[in-house]
Formats: C-alpha cells, structure tokens, sequence
C-alpha cells in the first residue's frame, strides 16, 4: 500500500514536472546555397506558457532575410527601364521578358534578388474536462510582395481512459495576396504594370496517434490541401515559341489555377535503451499537376549522461515532375501552362543531418545542428542552426 | 470515406497489438528525445520550412504551417 502511495507521488510530480511546458527559445537559421544562390538568415523566437492546466498560449516571431539568385531564363539584352526590374519593391530582377529575342541573347542563369519575410503566429490550446484539446491558431506573414494570413484549428480526442490512443483532425485555411508585376506581356515583353493577385489554400489533416509500449509510439496521418487562384512564380519565365531562325519569345510562366493534393504519412519513434532513440518516418504525397513523391525520414539520437544528446540523421526525397514543365528551351509554344521551375522537375534530394543539444543547468538548453541538404538538380545547401531554450 | 476506413483500420489494428501503457510507466514516452521535434519545434518548422520551398510537396506534419511567396 505504502508503495503504491509512494509511486503516484512519483507519478504526480513527475507528470507535473513534464507538464512545466514554460518555455522561451531563440534560435538562428542560417542558409547558404552552392554558386551564390540563396543566402537565408533567420532569427525567430518561440514562448508557450501555461495558464493554469486547462490553456497554453504558443506565439512564434520570425524574419527571415533572404538574398542571393534564382535561376532562370532572360534576355540578357533587358535594359531594365520597363517594368519590374525597376519596381518590385523586392529588388527582384528576374523578368527580363521580351518577344522574339534571338538564341544567343537568351540565356539562363542567375538573376539576383533580395527580400525580407516577416511572420508570427499564435496558438491557443485548450483543454476540456476529459483533457481532449482544442488548438486554434493564427499566422501571419508578410513579404514586399508577398501577405499571407492563415487561420488553423484542430481538435484532439482520447480514445482511451489510459490516454494512449488519440485522434486528431485538423483544418486550416490560408489567403495570399501575391503582388505581381509586367502581369500582362506587351511588345516589349513587359507592360510594367503592378496588380496583386490573391490565391487560397486549404490544409486539412486526420491523425491517429498510438503509444505501442512504454518505449515506443506511432503516428499515422492523412492529409488533404487544395489550393487556388494565382499560383504562378511572378518571377520566373519560360521559352516559348522556339523557331528555326533560333528566335524565341521569353514571358513568364504559367501554372494551373487550382492544385489539388492528398498523401498520408507515418511517424515511429522507439527508445532503443537507455540512451538510444530511433526515429522513421515516411510519407507519400500526390497532386492533380502530376506529382508524386516520397520522403523517408530517419533520426539516431544519443544520450550522453544526463546533460548531452547527439543526433545524426538522413532524409531522402524524390518526387515526379509536374505536367507542365519543361527545362527545354525548344519545348513550349502554344501550350496553356508551362514552367521551368526546377522545384517542379523530377528530382531527389538528401539531408544529411546533425545536432548536439546541451542542458547547460536546470532552465538553460542550448543546441547546435549543421545540416547538409543535395539536390539532383545540382543544387546543394549548408545550414545551421543554433539557438538556446529557457525553461521557467 | 478512404480515410475513415483507414484511421478505423489502424486503429483496429494498432489496437490487437500495443500494450495498456498506465501514466506512470510514461516516463520514457515523455522524454523530449521521444517528440518528433527532439525537442525544438522551431529548429523542426525551420527545416520544414526550407522543404517547403525547395520541393514541390506539403503536408503530413500539422495543419498549421503559415505560408510564405517561396513557391
């Protein structure tokens, strides 16, 4: 009997220790692309704070500041005086649009750009009298070309008296006002003008969370987005009508309308002993522009003594190209969408992952993570990153 | 109707074959090295953040995700 009693303290204090789930973390992204492409820095911090036992409050502040280049397809003859060269508030300079540009004047590579994105978001957890949850949640981006608000909600149900099994749906619905510029092409391939276009996207998430032991769960999901309105790159163009002569017409891309998706994905995670925990994960995304992929996920960690935790892990990715792209310069002529964007070619990609994390005292955490990402396209990226989380 | 069959079938089957887990055998299970993020959830929306604009896919990893022009 005195033993029992003694357990539930331990249990008690325990469970009250777990649950002091006040926290405030600052951590820094930095992102460095192969050939002077995209550099990112990102500051961000994170506070979640309980309100009794019953609300837990999480808001999130990040900037990311990017710059670097894309590739793309221009005439390298654009002078620049008309249209967005010199409007886009982002410095963005990939238009470069004209029509009927002789073979040797396009080119495709880098063309620079910079801008910076502001967001934060709230989350708001409540907890009923059987301890289900209800998550509503606010975001809020902002770009110079670029304003996004998105509004989430989930709920969460115990699907046992032990609180082993739970399932969870989710929604959120998100409207972009994208602003675009050169939007209608004139005889100099760009008239100039500014408009904002809006887009929507819809995210919606069933989820099945399972504890299988007292050393391992699982988590299943399946997911459904649907997206709509203007989903083009305002900045990235195409070739098209390629003739015999080697003139072509250089004009911006155009992608469908509406982007229809659904996949599902599967999460497990085992203590392997006392110091070993194994992480997988895999997930199988489809879309209505054609595209396939897979994501297989796989983390080691390793707890050195009470204060250190080393993890390395790999992710591989592949996925299909979408139906309407091209990287040719001879492919598009009359077609209704067309894109060279390489994020929608068929390609494979791998993370090489790292990260040491340090309990530095009771309240202070600190951790460090250098990861590297490749691409098959030819791109290749080195990030970290570093930051430290207090506990009060 | 897909997705019900299958959240009804995995919960059936997870169900045949996982252990009663009472709270106080909980321990490790709350471990932050057992969280899906290992701990850092803004170091995870980070990475997720740079997949989502390097490849062409989304979701399976909550709903709430914000968005950014980074199409």
């Amino acid at each position: 009997m005195q033993l029992k009693i003694s357990l539930a303290v331990a249990t008690l204090l325990s469970t009250m220790a777990l649950n002091a789930e006040d926290y405030v973390t600052v951590q820094y992204l930095q992102y460095n692309e192969n050939n002077n492409r995209t550099d990112v820095s990102a500051p961000s911090i994170m506070i979640n704070k309980d309100f009794g036992t019953d609300y837990t409050l999480n808001a999130g502040f990040v900037v990311d500041v990017v710059s670097g280049a894309s590739q793309n397809y221009y005439d390298k003859n654009y002078d620049g005086t008309s249209g967005a060269s010199s409007d886009a508030s982002s410095g963005a300079s990939a238009f470069a649009r004209a029509l009927d540009v002789k073979a040797s004047d396009v080119e495709y590579g880098n063309t620079n750009y910079e801008d910076k994105r502001v967001a934060i978001n709230l989350l708001l957890t409540k907890r009923l009298e059987n301890r289900d949850e209800i998550i509503v949640g606010i975001n809020q981006s902002n770009e110079s070309d670029f304003y996004s608000t998105e509004l989430s909600t989930q709920y969460m149900h115990w699907l046992d008296s032990s609180k082993n099994q739970s399932i969870s749906v989710g929604a959120s619905y998100q409207f972009n006002k994208i602003l675009t510029y050169c939007n209608d092409v004139g005889a100099d391939g760009c008239s100039g003008a500014s408009e904002a276009m809006d887009a929507t996207a819809f995210n919606a998430e069933v989820s099945f969370s399972q504890n299988i032991d007292t050393t391992s769960d699982v988590n299943i999901a399946l997911f459904f987005s649907n997206d709509d309105g203007y989903l083009d790159n305002p900045y990235l163009n195409v070739i098209r009508n390629y003739k015999s002569d080697g003139n072509a017409d250089v004009v911006g891309e155009k992608r469908p309308d509406s982007k229809m998706a659904y996949g599902f994905a599967f999460k497990y995670a085992k203590a392997l002993n006392d110091n070993f925990t194994l992480h997988l994960g895999y997930r199988y995304y489809r879309d209505d522009w054609s595209i396939d992929s897979h994501t297989l996920d796989g983390d080691i960690l390793y707890e050195f003594g009470d204060d250190w935790i080393f993890k390395v892990g790999l992710r591989e990715y592949i996925q299909t190209e979408a139906n309407f792209f091209s990287g040719y310069k001879n492919h598009f002529t009359d077609e209704k969408y067309a894109s060279s964007d390489q994020r929608l070619s068929a390609f494979n990609a791998m993370t090489y992952k790292s990260n040491i994390d340090y309990q530095l005292n009771d309240t202070l955490n600190i951790n460090f993570g250098i990861n590297y990402y490749t691409q098959s396209t030819g791109l290749d990226a080195l990030y970290f990153i570093t930051g430290f989380t207090y506990g009060f | 109707m897909k997705t019900i069959t299958l959240i009804s079938f995995s919960i059936i089957f997870f169900s045949g074959c996982v252990q009663d887990v009472k709270p106080w055998e909980k321990e490790i299970l709350a471990k932050k090295t057992m969280e899906d993020s290992s701990g850092n959830p803004l170091g995870k929306q980070f990475e997720e953040h740079i997949y989502f604009s390097k490849e062409a896919s989304k979701g399976g990893g909550g709903v709430a995700g914000g968005g950014c022009g980074c199409n």
